[in-house]
């Protein structure tokens, strides 16, 4: 039997800045079904620069791990259609980006928009809205 | 060739060509034809297509649109929703339907390429075709 | 029963407050609504699932729940009174006198969105103006850290770019400039073509500083990657603007909220060459009036604490430092902290004693101790609002509700508890 050398290599993991913004499309989704399919596949998403993608292997909608001192989740890499800045990538505001926010403030104000956070590809499904109420 | 115009200008339809329709040997540009025409599909006189998936109902085309503007000036044009029935674009349930598709600066004899409509469009949802 | 007539509509999709939108009801429910974007229109519809009565996650009579909050809130030491944003003015009132009536801390989802810009705004630190003066007389508009085009779908249709104003009669290629500062091409930059200004994250402050030496004379110097031709052009551009307006988004604000004096000082700077006004991006439809009707009661827009000597406001009341390490018990109003907080703090509402009074079932009430429905804002229940200018609207129910409003649970539990 072939050994499967795959599974015992780690995947590489890359570090990223995640900002958040809103969508008119998830959010309407959101308002009409928290717990809605469309809703999470709207949300737990992470749009990156198509090229930053092709270097760190990752396919377009691949599921990917994003992991942060505060949290854990995995959600669905997309390109974006156009081009970004490097080391950088969007999702919009759920509780799914919420899981990586720092509770650090010192004004009260989180770090919605200044995430630091590492990126690796994952064979785990998408983390679904139950899971994230156990976290 | 004029039956190739009279294809892109939504004039004929390629069914209509017989050969196209019976013969087996047509089979594979019958389909060819089938996919490339497609798009079209759905597309009214002016060739105006609506991607309902893709709209956010901003109203940005209400608004922009000269027709809109000229016939409903102080609804469309000032911002509202439109106020009276004389206009192309409006939003119903959260999506913009269009109507009095004929008023559009792209139909009739003196038509002009107007892109009022599709430049202020921030989701790429109104494609003429 | 046949199609009414459609009824004019004050929408609560968003802190935009658009009052131009017809709803057509039948037999109760809405059957159709003209003019509403995606997200008004979502609204409008309502949530698919709505919350019912529970006490300790079982299902209750409505009385029942409302005693039990009371309970909870009366035993509690330090008890936070959260949410706000989605309520009417009126629901809000009696939510500040209920922390009142507790000694509570009271605060909103403007603790960490634009309150910060809304009170310079109230203590006349940054010029202001209306939508309708945006409408009527704007030339240059900036959408700074700011994306309307995903957040408030009407804005440029209906004030900020598209329309025909009083003194913009030409249409908005000739009489408008629209201008977006960002760190990504968001729908409004694509809007904004040429004059999409593409800035690194945090490359706020540099870009404002830039700008005043352009505006200056000075040749702007950046520390990252920028045609300073183009700061120029920019500076030249808002120099000649008769009316300009900037709307400043949670990108701005959050980018430069540790020096938030440099608003001020870009804001005096530009004016002394041009005239300016700017608006701040609130999201939900009554953010801003939690600001106003607090500050009318206590003089503080938010994060405040009601103590013997009087109310007092600081850091250390905001929703985030209490849920940290502050409240031994949680009352939520129209908000889902447990969506829309960092889970590594909205997790210890797990931990204390919970209330929610939403018309809708969300993560929140998945945890909640006690849960007390009520109707939603602007579509079962009339009141008034703020809209993100600060313009205070009427909002008049479209359908007939069969629950209390989110005012009346609030002077219920009041009842109870005093």
């Amino acid at each position: 039997m072939a050994l499967d050398v795959g599974k015992f290599i780690k995947a590489p993991e890359y570090d990223i800045k995640i900002i958040t913004h809103r969508d008119v499309f998830q959010a309407s989704a959101c308002e009409e079904d928290r717990f809605g399919d469309e809703c999470q596949e709207m949300s737990a998403l992470i749009v990156l620069d198509a090229a930053e993608m092709k270097r760190m292997g990752i396919q377009d909608r691949a599921n990917v791990r994003l992991t942060s001192n505060w949290g854990s989740v995995v959600v669905r890499a997309r390109a974006s259609p156009r081009e970004e800045q490097k080391g950088m990538g969007f999702m919009v505001n759920s509780p799914w980006v919420n899981t990586l926010v720092s509770d650090e403030t010192t004004d009260g104000i989180p770090a919605f928009k200044d995430i630091e956070a590492k990126i690796t590809i994952s064979k785990n499904g998408i983390t679904g809205i139950q899971e994230l109420l156990l976290l | 060739m004029a039956f190739a115009v009279a294809l892109l200008s939504r004039t004929k339809q390629y069914t209509e060509c017989p050969p196209l329709m019976e013969e087996d040997k047509y089979q594979d540009s019958r389909q060819k034809l089938k996919n490339i025409l497609k798009p079209m599909e759905g597309a009214e006189e002016t060739g105006l297509i609506i991607h309902e998936e893709l709209c956010s109902g901003c109203g940005n085309c209400v608004v922009a649109c000269p027709v809109n503007v000229a016939n409903d000036p102080h609804g469309s044009g000032r911002g509202f929703g439109p106020t009276n029935e004389k206009v192309i674009f409006r939003v119903e349930n959260g999506i913009v339907k269009a109507a009095n598709i004929k008023e559009c600066r792209r139909f009739g004899k003196d038509r002009i390429l107007c892109r009022a409509c599709i430049d202020p469009c921030p989701t790429e949802a109104i494609e003429f075709v | 029963m046949e199609m009414t007539e459609p009824i004019t509509w004050t929408c609560t999709g968003c802190a935009l407050l658009c009052e131009d939108i017809q709803v057509h009801i039948k037999d109760n429910k809405v059957e159709k609504v003209e003019h509403a974007c995606l997200k008004g229109k979502a609204r409008v519809y309502g949530c698919k699932h709505t919350a019912i009565s529970t006490v300790d996650q079982a299902e209750v009579d409505i009385n029942s729940a409302i005693s039990q909050a009371a309970e909870i809130l009366e035993k509690a030491k330090n008890p936070l009174l959260y949410g706000w944003s989605n309520s009417t003015s009126e629901a809000q009132v009696a939510g500040i006198e209920l922390a009142q009536t507790l000694g509570a801390c009271i605060d909103s989802t403007s603790s960490f969105c634009q309150g910060i810009t809304i009170n310079e705004i109230m203590n006349g630190s940054i010029p202001s103006c209306t939508l309708e003066e945006v409408r009527e007389k704007a030339d240059v508009v900036i959408y700074w850290g700011a994306d309307p085009m995903s957040s408030h779908p009407r804005h440029l249709s209906k004030y900020s770019y598209f329309p025909r104003g009083e003194l913009r009669q030409r249409g908005y290629e000739e009489d408008r400039t629209a201008i977006c500062i960002d760190v990504t091409q968001s729908r409004t930059a694509k809007i904004c073509k040429a004059m999409f200004f593409s800035i690194p994250p945090g490359g706020d402050a540099e870009f404002m500083r830039a700008l005043m030496d352009g505006l200056a004379g000075r040749v702007p110097k950046l520390s990252y990657d920028f045609d300073v031709k183009r700061i120029l052009e920019l500076a030249a551009v808002l120099k000649k603007a008769e009316f300009g307006v900037i709307f400043a988004g949670l990108g701005l604000v959050y980018s430069i909220k540790e020096e938030f004096d440099l608003i001020l000082e870009f804001m005096s700077t530009l004016n002394r060459f041009s005239n300016f006004s700017l608006i701040p991006m609130a999201g939900h439809f009554n953010m801003r009036g939690f600001n106003h009707n607090l500050h009318e009661k206590t003089g503080f827009i938010h994060r405040v604490r009601f103590t013997k000597n009087g109310p007092v406001s600081g850091v250390e009341y905001s929703v985030v430092e209490q849920l940290k390490h502050g409240a031994d018990a949680v009352l939520v109003v129209g908000s889902d902290p447990l969506a829309s907080l960092p889970l590594s703090i909205a997790r210890r509402l797990k931990d204390i004693p919970l209330i929610l009074v939403d018309p809708c079932a969300n993560l929140t009430t998945r945890v909640a101790d006690v849960t007390i429905p009520c109707g939603a804002s602007g579509i079962e229940v009339g009141g008034t609002a703020v809209r993100l200018d600060g313009k205070k609207m009427d909002i008049s129910p479209i359908v007939q509700g069969d629950g209390l409003s989110d005012e009346m649970v609030v002077r219920r539990i009041m009842e109870e508890v005093s």
